[in-house]
């Protein structure tokens, strides 16, 4: 065995337990128990995923510079704001679709335009 | 709602009704922190009385809303129109001390959008649906401004409208490259209209009462204000209210052209299509500063839940239906 648990371990293993308990839970406690064990599932593939690291790619390969994830948001959106940047700015949209994919293949990757897109 | 407001509300149906009036059962449906909706089960005359109860929780109206009073008025304008709704059983007045608010009778049908949109039983409601819709839209924006002119009607022209709209994301203090990109879209595109309609505001499956011949009731009309008409059309296509259903554009249940040939038959204006999809992406943004407000509301401790967290996650997916909405035009 592990000396240590992994996090992917317990997030598992909470999202096990939430399921068994939620045929014994009744209204809002059984329906917070559902989004709850979505949560955890989220979780689980942010761990495996890593989304950030691809996000700070897409967005840093289309400014040209790398830089930590936060700042690069902060510069396109204050970029698009003074009007430097626009939604016909070359390279834009397919690097925001990139960027997003890769947030979305976390968050929901059953979503429809998920599935259009990357299904591709 | 405790024994003393029970009893309030009784004396109010008892107003409204008659003195052979009780009420058995009060249940909250949904509580919101500025406002409550309640299933009230009432007795009249030894028959069942099904009604809802919607109140602002606090007594009081949040800045900016549209006060109940003037959101009963505007259901019986529209119900006296001919458009589907709820009748309005009685108006709360401060001596009734339960707050602001109204009482309307309770629409037997289905209020589950994913239920009306997949099961067999509705595929003839489905069908009659998109025409139903259109007709009320058409019906709803050809009011004259002039009758709404006492109700507390929010809206502006379309400029004023975008401007509050991104002051609101900014306030959250998110940073998210495709809302500014959408924002910046839409500045090239929305123009600087007068209003011009009354406009619902929150027109779309889910906030429908469906049986098995379609449309029975239009609910909520609490985000009605002044603006443009195509504005509910682009609202009602916007993907998170398809429920799934992608393929069907309008609601989850049909087709754009069908909707834009039933309101101008209906005698609303011509839709354009670049109008149109403008506004599609104004809804979709729209959804995606209340998923941010949602998220929000946990992360500023406001209103600690699961639920809200959950929904922050959300936003993803509206950006997702932007960028795809404005590389491809439509979605």
């Amino acid at each position: 065995m592990a000396e240590q648990i992994e996090a992917a371990a317990l997030v598992a293993v909470v999202a096990d337990f939430l399921k068994s308990i939620e045929p014994a839970l009744t209204g809002q406690q059984a329906f917070h128990a559902k989004v709850a064990s979505n949560a955890m599932a989220i979780v689980a593939r942010e761990l495996t995923l890593k989304p950030r690291e691809a996000e700070a790619a897409a967005l840093g390969g289309f400014l040209g510079h790398e830089s930590g994830l936060d700042a690069l948001r902060a510069e396109l959106c204050g970029r698009l704001r003074m009007g430097q940047l626009t939604p016909e700015t070359p390279g834009l949209l397919e690097a925001l679709t990139t960027a997003v994919l890769a947030k979305v293949a976390v968050d929901n990757p059953r979503y429809s335009t998920f599935k259009r897109l990357a299904g591709g | 709602m405790n024994e003393d407001d029970v009893q309030r509300l009784t004396a109010v149906l008892v107003r409204a009704g008659g003195v052979g009036v009780s009420v058995e059962t009060v249940t909250v449906l949904t509580g919101g922190a500025s406002s409550a909706t309640y299933a009230v089960d009432a007795v009249r005359d030894g028959a069942a009385w099904p009604l809802i109860l919607q109140r602002a929780a606090a007594g009081e109206v949040v800045a900016g809303g549209f006060p109940k009073a003037d959101q009963a008025a505007l259901q019986m304008l529209a119900g006296r129109r001919g458009i589907p709704v709820a009748d309005v059983v009685a108006v709360l007045t401060p001596e009734d001390g339960l707050g602001h608010g109204f009482v309307m009778t309770r629409v037997a049908g289905e209020a589950l959008a994913p239920r009306y949109l997949r099961d067999e039983k509705y595929a003839a409601a489905r069908a009659a649906m998109t025409g139903q819709c259109a007709a009320v839209l058409a019906t709803l924006h050809s009011v004259p401004l002039a009758e709404v002119a006492g109700l507390a009607l929010a809206g502006g022209r379309t400029a004023a409208a975008r401007e509050q709209m991104f002051e609101r994301y900014r306030a959250y203090g998110v940073e998210s490259p495709v809302f500014d990109m959408a924002f910046a879209w839409l500045a090239e595109r929305c123009g600087d209209a007068e209003p011009t309609s009354v406009v619902h505001g929150d027109f779309r499956s889910g906030n429908f009462i469906v049986d098995e011949q379609g449309l029975a009731a239009v609910l909520d009309w609490e985000l009605a204000h002044l603006g443009e008409g195509a504005e509910d059309l682009g609202w009602l296509c916007a993907n998170a209210w398809r429920f799934g259903n992608w393929q069907k554009p309008v609601g989850g249940f049909g087709e754009r052209e069908e909707l834009y040939d039933a309101y101008a038959a209906a005698g609303g204006a011509r839709i354009d299509r670049a109008r149109a999809h403008m506004w599609e992406v104004w809804g979709t943004l729209r959804w995606g500063l209340s998923c941010l407000q949602l998220g929000h509301d946990h992360v500023s401790g406001r209103v600690i839940s699961v639920e809200r967290a959950a929904i922050g996650r959300r936003v993803s997916e509206v950006e997702l239906d932007l960028v795809h909405l404005i590389r491809f035009g439509e979605i």
